[in-house]
C-alpha cells in the first residue's frame, strides 16, 4: 500500500515534470532553447545552438545574390552563406580585418612581380545541394559578375583577359586558370594590385555552381558554401537562412549558434524597436529613433551596443551635370552644409567630417577646407551664374537618408537654388542613382568599407576610369586625370607603410580641394537585443558588423 | 405659404408648373397645379412660384447641423489660407526651413530646437509644443528636422485641400462628360466607356493610386504630343491630383451614367430631339441640369474622399513628395515619434477628420435638400 502510494506519487511527479517541460517548450516557440556543445576542428570553439534568431531587418537589402548585392544589409546576411576563397576572422575588433583562407587551403602564393596569385581549393567542399565545389566554379563566378553587369566588376578588371571578356562576354577569362582535379587556381594580373587579396575575399568572388543563370537569383537562391543557406526570400517582406547540411566548420569559418535566422523586413525604425522591446523579435538592425535613444539607453542599457564601423556619409554632386560641373558650386555646397546640424539629425551618434576616409584608417589626416559659411556659398553660386536653377535632390525613403536630404534641399534653397526632392524606395535607390540615364544631380550617399584598404574608397568611388553606365559607384562621376593617375600609382603599392599612407592622406585632401563630394559625418550605430539574448556572445566584425551567426540565447 | 412647385422637374415640364394668374376659371381646368389651386381656393391666398434651387436652399438652411459643419470647413479653409501670414508674421519661418541648431526663447531661457543630450545620455531632445510661450514660434513643437510643426500643419492643409478640391473638380468634370456621352449615345460608345469604368473599378483604389503615384513621382509626366509637350515633374502637386482624379472617375461616372440612361428615355429628351436640338445642347442643356443636384452632392462628397486618399497616398510615399507638407506626409513623419511626440500624428489626423467629417455632413445635408429621395453616395 505504502509502496503503491509512493509509486503513484513518483509517476505523478514525473508526469507533472514532463508536462511542465512540454509547456515550457511550447511557450518557448520563438526559440529560447540553448544547447551548449563544444565542437570544432580543434575542439575549441564553443557552440550554443538555439532554434531561431528573429531579426528585424531594414529595407536596405538590395539582392541576395552574390553577384548583385552591394549593400551592408545584403553582405551582412550573405557573409555566412557564400564563402569566398579568402575571408576574415570572425572576431571582435581590428583583428577581424585579418585575411584568412575560407574555401582555399591557404592564403595565396604571390609571385615576386606581384602579378600571379596561386591558391588551392579545399578538398571535399560541397554546396548546400550536395554537389562538389570545383576550382572552375571560381572562374565561373568572376565570369558571371561580368555577365551580370555586377557592381563588383570593377574589382576584377586588372585580371588578364577580363577587359576582353567584359566586351565580348564570350569564352573564358584568360588570366584565370583552374584545375578541378587538384583544386589549383591561378590568377594572373595585368599590374600589381595592393588590395587584390582583399578583393578575393569579397562576396563577388564567391564560387557559384557553373551554369547558374547570370540573372538575379535572389528569390531562387543559389546553393551555398557557408554555414547557412537561403531557404526563402520574399523581397521587402522576409528572408530565412537555415543551416547548410553540407557545411563543415573550419578554424576560420567557425560553428554557428542559431539553427535558423528569420529576417523580417520592416521599414519603420520605431516599429522595429518596439518589436524587440515587446519580445516579438530578438534583434533590431535599425538605428534607434533619435528621440528614443536616451530612453532605450536608460531602460535597456545592457541590451544596447554602440559601435563605430568605418563609414562616411556624404552628398554626391554629379560633375557631369550642371551646375556641379563647376568647382565653385561644389565648393559652395561644402561651405553651406552645417555638419554639426547633420550630427543632430543622426541623434548625436555621429562625428562631423570633411574627409573621404573615416578616422579608423591609419591613412586618415583630418582636414577642414570648408568651414560653415552660408554667405560665401551664396556668393559662389551667384558668381557661377547658376542662382535660381532647379535641382533634383535624391534620397531613399529610409529615415537616415530622408532627413539629411530634406536638410540639404533647405540649404540649397537658401544659397540660391530651387529644389525638388526625389525620395525613392531604398531597395532601388543605389541602382537608380548608379544608372547614368538617371542623371542624378545631387543626393545622399554613404560608404562602408568592403575591405580595410584606401583603394576601397578612392579606387571604387572616385576613380574616373571606373565609371560605369549602370551600377556605377562613382555617383559624382568624378573624373580627374591627375587623381586617376595618382590612384593608379598607389594601387601598385603592395604594402601600406607610412610613406604610402601619407600619400593616401594627401590624395584625400586633393580630392576635397576639388570638392568631389560633400562629406558630412562618420556615424556610430546601435545594435539592440531583446532580454533573451546573451550579449556576452556579441561579436561586431570590422567589416560585416554584427555577426548574426555567433550570437547566443541566455 | 404652400410650396407650389414640385421639387424638381425636367425643363420640358417646367412651363406647366408655373402658378396660374386666374383664380375662378382655372380651378375647373385640368392642370398639373390642381393641388396648388385648391389650396389657393381654400385659403384665399396666392401662391408664389419657387425655383427648385430656392426650395433646396430653404430646406438646406433649416439643416443647422450641416451649416455648423460647413462653418467648420470654411474655418479650416480660412486658417490654411492664412498659412503664409502665420508663417511670416507669427512663426517667422517657412514650412520647409530646418532649424536644427537654432534655439528658441521660452520665458527667459534659450531652449535648443534639437538639443544634444548631456550627462552621459545619448540622443537628441526635440522641442515639444511651446503653446505660445515662445512668441508664436514652434507652437506645436518641432519635427525631426527642426521644422515648425504648426506652420507645416497649415501649409499641409493648403496642399491637402488643393489636391482634394483640384482632383474633385477634374474627377467630377471627366465623370460627367463620360457619363453624358455614354448615357446619351448608348450603343458602342456606352460599351467602351463602361468597360473603361469597369477597368478602373476592378482595381482597389489605393493600390492603383500607389502604383501610378509611385511611378509618376519618380519620373513625372513627359508626353511629346507633336504640337506641344506635356511635362510635369515628379514632385509637382499635379501628379497626386491627377492620379486621384483618375482612380475615382468610375465612382461618380457609373451612377451618373445610370441616371442619364434613365433620363435619356424621358419625353423631354425626345421632344428636344424632335425640335432638332443638337446632341451637345441636349446633353448639356437638357440632361445635365437634371443631374446637377447629384453632381453637386457627388462633388462635395468626393472632395472629402480625395483628401483621405491623398493622406493615404502621401503616408505611403506615393502622393505628395517631401519636403512639401501635406496632412498625409505629416502623419507619416510623425509616426516614427508616436510614442514620444504623439501630437505630431494626432494634430494632422484631427485636421483630416474634421475636414472630412464637415464635408461629408454638409454633403449629406446638401443631398437631403436637393433631392431627399436620392441615394447619392460614394461607394467603394
Amino acid at each position: 500500500m505504502i509502496r503503491r502510494t509512493r509509486w503513484t506519487w513518483f509517476v505523478s511527479l514525473a508526469m507533472l515534470a514532463a508536462g511542465l517541460a512540454l509547456l515550457a517548450a511550447a511557450c518557448g516557440g520563438g526559440g529560447k532553447k540553448t544547447q551548449e556543445t563544444t565542437t570544432g576542428a580543434a575542439g575549441t570553439s564553443q557552440q550554443k545552438t538555439f532554434p531561431n534568431f528573429r531579426i528585424v531587418y531594414d529595407t536596405g537589402t538590395d539582392y541576395l545574390d552574390p553577384s548583385y548585392s552591394y549593400t551592408v544589409q545584403g553582405w551582412a546576411a550573405m557573409w555566412n552563406v557564400y564563402l569566398s576563397l579568402l575571408g576574415y576572422k570572425h572576431v571582435n575588433g581590428p583583428d577581424g580585418a585579418t585575411l584568412v583562407p575560407a574555401l582555399a587551403t591557404d592564403l595565396p602564393q604571390i609571385s615576386a612581380d606581384g602579378l600571379t596569385y596561386t591558391l588551392t581549393l579545399r578538398s571535399g567542399v560541397k554546396y548546400s545541394d550536395g554537389t562538389a565545389v570545383k576550382a572552375s566554379d571560381f572562374a565561373y563566378a568572376i565570369k558571371r559578375d561580368f555577365l551580370a553587369d555586377s557592381p563588383g566588376v570593377g574589382f576584377f578588371t586588372n585580371i588578364v583577359g577580363a577587359d576582353e571578356f567584359s566586351k565580348t562576354k564570350k569564352g573564358e577569362i584568360s588570366g584565370i586558370t583552374t584545375d578541378d582535379a587538384t583544386g589549383k587556381i591561378t590568377i594572373k594580373l595585368v599590374k600589381p594590385q595592393g588590395d587584390f587579396q582583399n578583393i578575393l575575399a569579397t562576396i563577388f568572388a564567391a564560387p557559384v555552381p557553373q551554369g547558374t543563370s547570370s540573372k538575379d537569383q535572389s528569390t531562387t537562391p543559389i546553393p551555398s558554401t557557408g554555414p547557412y543557406m537561403i531557404q526563402s526570400y520574399t523581397p521587402n517582406r522576409q528572408f530565412v537562412l537555415v543551416r547548410n547540411p553540407n557545411f563543415k566548420e573550419t578554424a576560420n569559418v567557425p560553428a554557428t549558434n542559431p539553427d535558423k535566422m528569420t529576417f523580417k523586413i520592416i521599414e519603420d525604425d520605431s516599429a522595429a524597436l518596439q518589436q524587440v522591446i515587446n519580445g516579438q523579435a530578438d534583434y533590431d538592425f535599425h538605428p534607434i529613433p533619435v528621440d528614443r535613444l536616451a530612453d532605450v539607453q536608460q531602460k535597456y542599457g545592457d541590451q544596447l551596443k554602440i559601435y563605430t564601423p568605418a563609414n562616411t556619409y556624404y552628398f554626391f554632386m554629379n560633375t557631369r551635370e550642371p551646375p556641379f560641373d563647376k568647382l565653385a558650386v561644389r565648393q559652395a555646397v561644402n561651405y553651406a552644409i552645417d555638419r554639426n546640424a547633420l550630427v543632430r539629425l543622426y541623434g548625436g551618434l555621429a562625428t562631423p567630417t570633411e574627409n573621404i576616409l573615416p578616422p579608423t584608417y591609419p591613412q586618415y589626416e583630418k582636414h577642414s577646407l570648408y568651414p560653415l559659411d552660408v554667405a560665401k556659398a551664396k556668393q559662389l553660386v551667384q558668381d557661377a551664374g547658376v542662382a535660381g536653377m532647379t535641382l533634383q535632390v535624391w534620397g531613399s525613403n529610409r529615415e537616415t537618408s530622408k532627413k539629411p536630404v530634406e536638410y540639404l534641399a533647405d540649404v540649397l534653397n537658401k544659397i540660391g537654388f530651387k529644389t525638388q526632392v526625389k525620395i525613392i524606395d531604398a531597395s532601388i535607390y543605389w541602382t537608380t542613382i548608379g544608372n547614368q540615364k538617371t542623371k542624378a544631380q545631387i543626393g545622399f550617399a554613404d560608404w562602408f568599407q568592403d575591405y580595410p584598404h584606401p583603394l576601397d574608397w578612392f579606387d571604387v568611388l572616385l576613380n574616373g576610369t571606373r565609371i560605369t553606365d549602370t551600377h556605377n559607384n562613382n555617383y559624382s562621376d568624378f573624373d580627374n586625370a591627375a587623381i586617376n593617375a595618382k590612384i593608379a600609382s598607389l594601387k601598385q603599392k603592395t604594402t601600406l607603410n607610412d610613406t604610402v599612407n601619407q600619400q593616401w592622406a594627401a590624395l584625400d585632401k586633393q580630392i576635397m580641394q576639388q570638392a568631389a563630394w560633400a562629406p558630412y559625418v562618420n556615424r556610430q550605430f546601435t545594435d539592440f537585443f531583446s532580454t533573451d539574448i546573451d550579449t556576452g556572445c556579441y561579436i561586431n566584425h570590422v567589416l560585416y558588423q554584427f555577426d548574426f551567426s555567433r550570437i547566443c540565447m541566455k | 405659404m404652400i410650396e407650389g412647385a414640385p421639387e424638381w422637374a425636367p425643363s420640358g415640364l417646367r412651363m406647366a408648373t408655373q402658378p396660374q394668374q386666374t383664380t375662378q376659371q382655372a380651378s375647373a381646368e385640368l392642370s398639373l397645379d390642381t393641388a396648388a389651386l385648391l389650396a389657393q381656393e381654400e385659403h384665399g391666398v396666392s401662391i408664389a412660384g419657387r425655383s427648385p434651387w430656392y426650395l433646396a436652399w430653404r430646406r438646406l438652411r433649416r439643416n443647422y447641423v450641416a451649416f455648423a459643419f460647413l462653418f467648420i470647413f470654411v474655418l479650416i479653409v480660412v486658417a490654411c489660407s492664412l498659412a503664409p501670414v502665420y508663417a511670416h508674421h507669427v512663426a517667422h519661418t517657412g514650412p520647409d526651413e530646418n532649424h536644427v541648431t537654432d534655439t528658441v526663447k521660452i520665458g527667459h531661457k534659450q531652449v535648443p530646437v534639437m538639443g544634444l543630450n548631456t550627462g552621459g545620455h545619448i540622443g537628441v531632445t526635440i522641442l515639444g509644443p511651446t503653446w505660445w510661450h515662445a512668441d508664436g514660434k514652434f507652437v506645436l513643437g518641432a519635427d525631426a528636422n527642426g521644422r515648425d510643426v504648426a506652420v507645416r500643419l497649415l501649409y499641409g492643409g493648403i496642399t491637402s485641400l488643393k489636391v482634394g478640391i483640384g482632383s474633385a473638380l477634374i474627377c467630377t468634370f471627366l465623370s460627367v462628360v463620360l457619363a453624358l456621352l455614354a448615357g446619351y449615345y448608348r450603343g458602342w460608345v456606352d460599351w467602351v466607356i463602361t468597360r473603361f469604368f469597369d477597368l478602373i473599378w476592378a482595381f482597389p483604389v489605393i493600390l492603383l493610386a500607389i502604383a501610378l503615384g509611385a511611378a509618376l513621382a519618380i519620373n513625372g509626366i513627359h508626353w511629346n504630343l507633336g504640337l506641344f509637350t506635356v511635362s510635369v515633374s515628379g514632385g509637382n502637386l499635379l501628379i497626386p491630383t491627377l492620379v486621384i482624379s483618375y482612380v475615382l472617375i468610375p465612382y461618380i461616372g457609373r451612377p451618373l451614367r445610370g441616371q442619364i440612361l434613365s433620363l435619356r428615355e424621358k419625353e423631354f429628351v425626345e421632344a428636344a430631339i424632335a425640335q432638332g436640338a443638337s446632341p451637345l445642347r441636349i446633353m448639356f442643356g437638357e440632361i445635365l441640369p437634371n443631374v446637377a443636384s447629384s453632381v453637386l452632392v457627388f462633388f462635395t462628397l468626393i472632395i472629402a474622399n480625395n483628401i483621405l486618399t491623398e493622406a493615404a497616398l502621401s503616408f505611403l510615399g506615393a502622393g505628395v513628395q517631401p519636403p512639401k507638407a501635406s496632412w498625409g506626409t505629416l502623419i507619416s513623419d510623425g509616426q516614427t515619434r508616436l510614442s514620444t511626440a504623439p501630437w505630431l500624428t494626432l494634430v494632422p489626423g484631427i485636421a483630416i477628420v474634421l475636414t472630412v467629417l464637415s464635408l461629408n455632413i454638409f454633403g449629406d445635408g446638401l443631398r437631403d435638400a436637393l433631392d431627399p429621395r436620392a441615394k447619392v453616395r460614394i461607394e467603394h
